[in-house]
């Protein structure tokens, strides 16, 4: 499934997306799993990221079907 | 004019968008790029954003303003993209009948916006490097069993603490 970065999250990574091999629907706390041992520059940001699909933030505990990306939202600072 | 926009911003659109003769009082707030940031010398500014997020927090925002402090108008645009010192990041604009709520409805917007706006601040500095400025986590997903930017949920009675940036 296609795994979306924002901000800081993508000097993390060195992208903007990538695509992840993990069996869907799964769930984001799962995949948020699998991405920090693949991406260990990804393990320091996790505790403070959010996670969105389409206009939502979406919970760790739920369950995402990988049709549309998983957005990953670091702290934010608009203004 | 839309929330989130790499055109430069015009606080006049908003203040056309929002005439209202019932209102005696209008508050424009604009956030303005700095030129430095704790105590480095900055040279310009990139934001980004979330869009599509971005964009319905805004909607809501303004919608929860106005309720909250029963004003009659706010609209709230926020710029993308690559922003020179002294440019305009962001603006608010209020309208109100009475002076007191338009103050405290900016205010309120304005500090609620920097703690639920998916949108991120890259600093470029003078000597050549650049870094991201930390923020505000949403609240969401970093406990995993609430969300308080998500869709129907209004009940955010607590006051965002004021921050100097």
């Amino acid at each position: 499934m296609r795994i979306e970065f924002c901000g800081v999250l993508q000097e993390a990574v060195g992208d903007e997306a990538l695509e992840l091999s993990i069996a869907t629907p799964n769930r984001v706390a799962d995949i948020l799993e699998e991405l920090a041992e693949r991406i260990p520059a990804l393990q320091t940001h996790l505790p403070r990221i959010a996670c969105a699909v389409g206009d939502e933030v979406i919970p760790r505990s739920e369950m995402v079907t990988g049709d549309v990306p998983l957005v990953l939202l670091p702290p934010v600072s608009g203004g | 004019m839309e929330r989130i926009t790499d055109q430069v911003l015009d606080a006049e659109i908003l203040k056309r968008e929002t005439e209202n003769p019932a209102c005696g009082a209008l508050i424009v707030f604009e956030g303005t790029v700095r030129d430095h940031h704790r105590g480095r010398q900055v040279q310009r500014m990139e934001y980004t954003a979330y869009k599509p997020l971005a964009e319905r927090v805004l909607q809501e925002l303004e919608e929860e303003t106005k309720r909250r402090f029963k004003v009659a108008e706010c609209r709230i645009t926020h710029r993308v993209g690559e922003l020179a010192i002294g440019e305009a990041s962001v603006v608010i604009v209020v309208r109100s009948a009475h002076r007191g709520d338009g103050f405290d409805a900016a205010e309120w917007a304005i500090d609620t916006l920097k703690q639920r706006v998916p949108i991120w601040k890259n600093d470029f500095y003078t000597d050549g490097t650049r870094a991201y400025q930390d923020g505000v986590p949403l609240s969401a997903c970093s406990s995993g069993e609430h969300d308080s930017a998500q869709r129907g949920q209004e009940s955010h009675a607590e006051q965002p603490m004021r921050k100097q940036d």
